[in-house]
């Protein structure tokens, strides 16, 4: 309600007894965009022009508006509430809405859950206005217009008559149209006929009607996608130690299972939610590369993720709610276990699961194959747990490399080739001697050139390339090239690309 | 059996095309492996003093030290425990772990380069940890996998190994039978509780026209299972072996690309 304000008052660090207001400058006037309850109280309101709020009060604390971080503490809001239910989207610049269907009964009824949401709201710092209804545009309209609580499923009409037009969520030039024809309440419009009512106001304002009414259905788009199997449990007592939550997710991996096992699918993103009892929200999620249920697995997993958290999970007075959701899931034939090779790679999954979730994916890489002449191109890394195709596109490049004659190919390459400074006696020749990272060396043995050239309808790879594999004094083998031939080019470049045994 | 005898005896090798050869080369090694294994607790390299020295070769199950001589000669050594590793006839998966910066510095793995020496890309799991703490503990936790056949660490110098680390990966690597080689950029020079710790530099090749097959100077410094010594060995890229090298260094020209050596592919 007031979350501009409870926003700068929860950072001060001391109290300030003077009422605050939230400017923000509109056209060429610094108005007032937010108001406290002490200044509400003066009557100061939004919209007033902050040198008239200072004439009438000399003594505000005045705050410049900050849009965004407003938002961001909305968000962090929604966040927390997702341990009421998953259903919840954000109704900017200061609402939420919550679908509560199904769970309310597990805070024993709805009047016991909106007293919850209020008291936390309250603990928090929060000024809220909650109200329970069978419609989205009810609940709206009830929370920021009407006397909130909760309204009985069939009564919106007596309960939305009495309310201005604008708790509709209808355009302001649309409400300005209304009000210019004396239509102030929602009452008034109710029993209008409504094709007139359409040809002159357009069909928001019917349809406004008809979801409020709950004549028409209103879909809530969510947040955050609803994961389709869900476990949580709540604590009467707050938990704190990682001990305690390895052993609930554990708990609620076992619950997984079971709903995992009914439909044949393992999961492949799982994220566990700690809600702490101060209004902070923990999301951990890792990833597998092959469907798991085991919680042994999932348990396992968690270890290694924990374990490398660079911010250890800060538990604060602890959590009072842990939710262990799977975001995608993939098909899981029952496993067999004991004969067969295939247990072996499920070992190696589960190697690269566990280094995946301690290190991070990326860092768990595959080599595969492309069908690209550039050598930089030819042979790529993606990360372990989403290459499950084995054989990575090798199969047929050893088939084109048994076709055609290549040289051989370095051993180690550089992420980047390196320029050199190179001196060479025959323009395309080999250098003689060239210096990489401030060693010199001479070449006593070169072969080369191989030419290879981007193709001609893309840039990459840049200019034609000469490669030499080049040897020096010491024996060291390096692979050079030249980037650019010397007929078209004054000074070409070299680089050194990798290195031989 | 039926198939390398028609190689060998009536099917002239040289005639078929290369991808035949290809298929050929993976259906001797496959019946190679039990013929030669003379049990799995070695990898053998072929040459007899090596072979000596190590007791029927490299041990298997083991913790392995492999240090470059100098940054320079880190592919040197590279080369030499992949050649090895490549050797052993592993099915299992290869891990490859490495720091972050160390990969950044001196290059990453090249796939067509690992397939050269007989090391299948695909068989390679790398990883690229942020410290060397890292690497070995991923080390220690690749080690404990059953899929997992030879595990090779990559340390850059500055990192030290106490004995405990050592002692660890030795333990872990006997206990499931995997093959550990621990790449160091340079020397150790702390005590360490490997089987063997080898240094690595490049020699200069044989070459006559270009660079000539990779030749290695290869020290043993440290066995626990009897003497030290030093050699100077040839990576074969025909046979994917190590050969001794010859005492004369005489210029040889490399070994013909667009054919195989007559004598392997009459089936040595």
């Amino acid at each position: 309600m007031r979350l501009a304000t409870d926003r700068i008052v929860r950072q001060r660090s001391a109290p300030d007894p003077r009422p605050l207001v939230i400017t923000g400058r509109q056209g060429n006037v610094e108005r007032l965009t937010a108001v406290d309850l002490a200044a509400a109280r003066l009557g100061l309101k939004p919209g007033l022009a902050l040198v008239e709020a200072r004439a009438r009060y000399p003594d505000l604390a005045v705050v410049a508006e900050h849009p965004a971080d407003d938002r961001r503490l909305l968000d962090a809001i929604a966040d927390w509430c997702q341990r009421y239910t998953p259903l919840l989207a954000v109704d900017p610049p200061d609402g939420l809405l919550l679908d509560i269907a199904g769970c309310a009964h597990l805070y024993g009824g709805e009047e016991n859950l909106l007293a919850d949401v209020l008291a936390r709201f309250e603990r928090f710092g929060f000024a809220a206005r909650a109200a329970i209804a069978s419609t989205i545009g009810a609940a709206f309209a009830l929370a920021r217009f009407g006397p909130a609580g909760i309204l009985a499923p069939g009564a919106e009409r007596t309960a939305l008559a009495p309310l201005p037009i604008a708790a509709l969520r209808l355009p302001e030039q649309t409400i300005a149209a209304l009000r210019r024809v004396g239509l102030k309440r929602i009452g008034e419009i109710l029993d209008l006929p409504r094709a007139p009512l359409a040809a002159r106001f357009g069909d928001d304002v019917l349809r406004q009607l008809a979801r409020a009414l709950g004549e028409e259905r209103e879909p809530l788009t969510p947040i955050l996608p609803v994961a389709a199997y869900v476990a949580e449990q709540p604590f009467a007592e707050p938990i704190a130690r990682e001990d305690d939550v390895m052993r609930v997710i554990a708990r609620l991996a076992a619950r997984l299972k079971s709903m995992l096992e009914r439909r044949g699918e393992g999961a492949r993103r799982i994220e566990l939610a700690l809600f702490r009892t101060d209004d902070a929200v923990r999301r951990i999620v890792v990833s597998t590369s092959r469907p798991v249920r085991d919680p042994d697995d999932v348990r396992a997993l968690y270890v290694e993720r924990l374990a490398s958290l660079a911010d250890a999970l800060d538990p604060g007075f602890g959590f009072d709610l842990a939710r262990l959701s799977v975001l995608a899931a993939d098909s899981c034939p029952p496993e067999q276990i004991g004969l067969g090779e295939r247990v072996d790679d499920a070992d190696l999954d589960r190697l690269i699961d566990r280094l995946s979730a301690r290190l991070g994916a990326r860092r768990v890489t595959r080599l595969i194959a492309n069908d690209s002449h550039i050598p930089e191109l030819a042979a790529g890394s993606v990360p372990a747990q989403a290459s499950l195709a084995r054989e990575n596109g090798w199969a047929a490049f050893r088939r084109f490399r048994a076709s055609v004659e290549l040289s051989p190919r370095p051993l180690r390459l550089l992420t980047k080739p390196e320029p050199i400074e190179a001196i060479a006696t025959v323009p395309d020749g080999p250098p003689v001697r060239f210096r990489w990272r401030r060693a010199l060396h001479e070449v006593v043995a070169a072969d080369g050139p191989e030419r290879i050239e981007g193709a001609w309808w893309s840039e990459e790879g840049g200019p034609a390339r000469d490669y030499f594999r080049v040897e020096d004094k010491a024996g060291l083998r390096f692979w050079l090239f030249r980037a650019g031939l010397y007929r078209s080019t004054a000074q070409p470049q070299w680089f050194l690309h990798g290195t031989f045994a | 059996m039926v198939v390398v005898r028609l190689s060998t005896g009536v099917v002239s090798s040289r005639s078929l095309p290369q991808a035949d050869r290809e298929v050929l080369r993976a259906l001797k090694d496959s019946i190679r492996v039990p013929e030669s294994d003379m049990g799995r607790a070695a990898i053998p390299f072929g040459i007899a003093p090596i072979d000596q020295a190590l007791g029927g070769g490299l041990a298997r199950a083991a913790f392995h030290e492999i240090a470059a001589a100098g940054e320079s000669a880190l592919t040197a050594a590279t080369q030499f425990v992949l050649g090895v590793a490549a050797r052993a006839r592993e099915p299992r998966a290869v891990l490859w772990i490495a720091e972050e910066m160390g990969l950044a510095e001196n290059g990453t793995p090249y796939g067509p380069g690992l397939d050269d020496l007989g090391m299948q890309p695909e068989r390679l799991v790398t990883v690229a940890a942020a410290k060397s703490r890292d690497v070995l503990c991923a080390m220690e936790e690749a080690l404990r996998c059953r899929a997992v056949g030879v595990v090779i660490g990559e340390v850059r110098g500055a990192a030290r190994l106490d004995l405990v680390a050592s002692r660890r990966l030795s333990l872990a690597a006997g206990e499931r039978d995997v093959c550990a080689f621990l790449l160091r950029t340079a020397p150790g020079t702390d005590a360490s509780a490997a089987a063997t710790r080898w240094t690595i530099a490049a020699a200069p090749s044989r070459a006559s026209a270009g660079p000539g097959p990779p030749l290695l100077s290869i020290h043993l410094t440290r066995n626990r299972r009897g003497p030290v010594g030093s050699w100077l060995v040839e990576w074969n890229r025909v046979e994917r072996r190590f050969d001794l090298a010859p005492s004369i260094s005489e210029p040889v020209a490399d070994a013909a690309r667009d054919r195989p050596h007559r004598a392997a592919a009459l089936g040595a």
